[in-house]
C-alpha cells in the first residue's frame, strides 16, 4: 500500500512540475489569443491576406479612403483604434472607407481578429503579406516602418495625408474633411 | 453628415492641408552626413555622460536607437548586443540609445535600461536621450534603427538589423553586420539604406526655449 501511495504522490508531483515548468510564452507575437477556440473565430471579424498594391487600389472605392497600418503588438496603434473606427463610422455617409492593414505575422491571425472584435469593428480587413520592406516601400516610399501609419485618399485616389504616430479623433476627423473637400475642386 | 456645400469654401482644404501636412515627421539623415549633436551629454546606465565624439571609434561609430518595451527591439535585441560588441572589440565606438518617454513606457525607465543592458552583457553604453533631440535630429522614427558611420564619420548604412526580426535562423540578409564588417574592413557597404517594421518612438514633448 505504502509504495503504491508513494507511486500516485509521485505521479502528482510529476504532473506538477510539469505543469508548472510549461514554457511561458513571452515572446513576440504568441498570444492567447492565438489559441481561440473554432467557435470563437467565427464571431470574429474576416481579416483577408493583402498586398500593398492591393491596399492602394481599394483607395479609390470610396469618396475618401482611411488606410490604417497597425499591429496587435503595437501600443499606440491599440490606443488610436477606437477614435479611428469612431470617424469612419460618423463618416460612413459620406462614402468614408476605412482600410485596416495589420502588419502582424500571418500566425496572429487569430489575435488580429479578436482585437478587432473587441473594438466592435465587423468589416472585413486586412492582413499584409509579402516582403516587409517592399511592402512598405510599395504603400509610400516616405513610410519608415514605423507603426502607426494612416494615409488618407481622396475619391481619385489621391494620397491627401501621411502621418506616422498615434493621432486622435481630431487628426482623423481633419483629413477626412480635407480628402471630401479635395473631391470638390 | 453630408458634406455637400462645402464646394464654397476652397480656403477649407487648404487650412486642413495645412494642418495635416504639417506634421512632424522628421527627415532622416541622408547616406554622406555625419552624425548630430555630437557633443551632446546623454547618461549611460553606469551613470557616466556621453556624447558620439566620445564614443566615436578609429575605424567608425555605430549608433541604434532601441528601447526595453517595443517587442521588435525585443526581438532584434540578442543581435543588437552580438553586433554592437563585435563591432567595439574592432575599432568601432557603439551607443545604444533610448530615445521614448517612459511616462509613456515605464519599461523604458532607467532602471529598465540597466537591467537589460546588464541581461544583455552589452559592452557599449546604453544611454538615456533625455529630451528625445537625439532621435528628431538624426530623423529616427522607431525602434530598433540603426546608423552607421565610417572613419571619417559619414553614414554609411541607415536601417535595420536583418530581414527577420522573429526567426534569427531564417535570416538572409544580415544587413547591419554586413555593413560593420565593411566599415572594419574599409570597404564601401553593399546595401546603405533598409526598412523595417518597428514601435514609433514616443517623443518627448518639445522644450520651448
Amino acid at each position: 500500500m505504502t509504495s503504491r501511495r508513494l507511486l500516485l504522490w509521485l505521479g502528482v508531483a510529476i504532473a506538477a512540475v510539469s505543469i508548472g515548468c510549461s514554457k511561458s510564452n513571452q515572446e513576440m507575437g504568441d498570444t492567447s489569443a492565438a489559441r481561440a477556440t473554432d467557435s470563437d473565430m467565427q464571431l470574429y471579424p474576416p481579416v483577408t491576406p493583402t498586398t500593398a498594391e492591393q491596399v492602394l487600389a481599394r483607395a479609390r472605392r470610396g469618396d475618401a479612403t482611411i488606410v490604417n497600418l497597425w499591429a496587435t503588438w503595437c501600443p499606440p496603434c491599440r490606443d488610436e483604434m477606437p477614435a479611428l473606427i469612431r470617424v469612419a463610422r460618423v463618416h460612413k455617409e459620406d462614402r468614408v472607407r476605412l482600410v485596416l492593414v495589420s502588419v502582424d505575422f500571418e500566425d496572429q491571425l487569430p489575435a488580429v481578429r479578436k482585437f478587432l472584435a473587441t473594438q466592435g469593428y465587423t468589416d472585413t480587413s486586412y492582413l499584409k503579406t509579402g516582403d516587409d520592406q517592399k511592402f512598405i516601400n510599395a504603400i509610400y516610399p516616405q513610410w519608415t516602418g514605423a507603426l502607426p501609419a494612416t494615409l488618407v485618399f481622396d475619391r481619385s485616389g489621391r494620397q491627401v495625408a501621411f502621418w506616422e504616430g498615434r493621432a486622435d479623433e481630431s487628426k482623423f476627423e481633419h483629413a477626412v474633411i480635407e480628402a471630401l473637400a479635395a473631391n470638390t475642386h | 453628415m453630408r458634406l455637400s456645400r462645402l464646394s464654397w469654401l476652397p480656403v477649407v482644404p487648404l487650412l486642413f492641408a495645412a494642418a495635416v501636412h504639417a506634421q512632424d515627421q522628421p527627415r532622416p539623415l541622408a547616406i554622406g552626413a555625419t552624425a548630430p549633436m555630437k557633443d551632446v551629454k546623454m547618461k549611460s546606465v553606469d551613470g557616466k555622460d556621453v556624447t558620439l565624439t566620445g564614443v566615436a571609434g578609429k575605424k567608425g561609430t555605430l549608433v541604434v536607437f532601441t528601447c526595453n518595451h517595443c517587442p521588435w527591439a525585443q526581438a532584434w535585441q540578442t543581435r543588437v548586443a552580438a553586433i554592437g560588441n563585435g563591432a567595439s572589440a574592432k575599432g568601432i565606438g557603439v551607443v545604444a540609445i533610448n530615445p521614448n518617454d517612459p511616462v509613456a513606457y515605464p519599461e523604458d525607465d532607467f532602471a529598465g535600461m540597466q537591467a537589460r543592458a546588464k541581461m544583455l552583457g552589452l559592452k557599449f553604453p546604453y544611454v538615456v536621450d533625455a529630451t528625445s533631440d537625439m532621435a528628431r535630429a538624426f530623423g529616427a522614427t522607431r525602434t530598433p534603427e540603426a546608423f552607421l558611420f565610417d572613419a571619417s564619420g559619414k553614414l554609411v548604412y541607415h536601417g535595420t538589423v536583418d530581414d527577420n526580426a522573429r526567426d534569427q535562423s531564417a535570416v538572409t540578409q544580415h544587413w547591419l553586420q554586413d555593413a560593420v564588417d565593411a566599415v572594419i574592413a574599409g570597404k564601401d557597404v553593399t546595401t546603405a539604406e533598409t526598412k523595417a517594421f518597428g514601435c514609433g518612438i514616443k517623443f518627448r514633448e518639445k522644450k520651448t526655449s
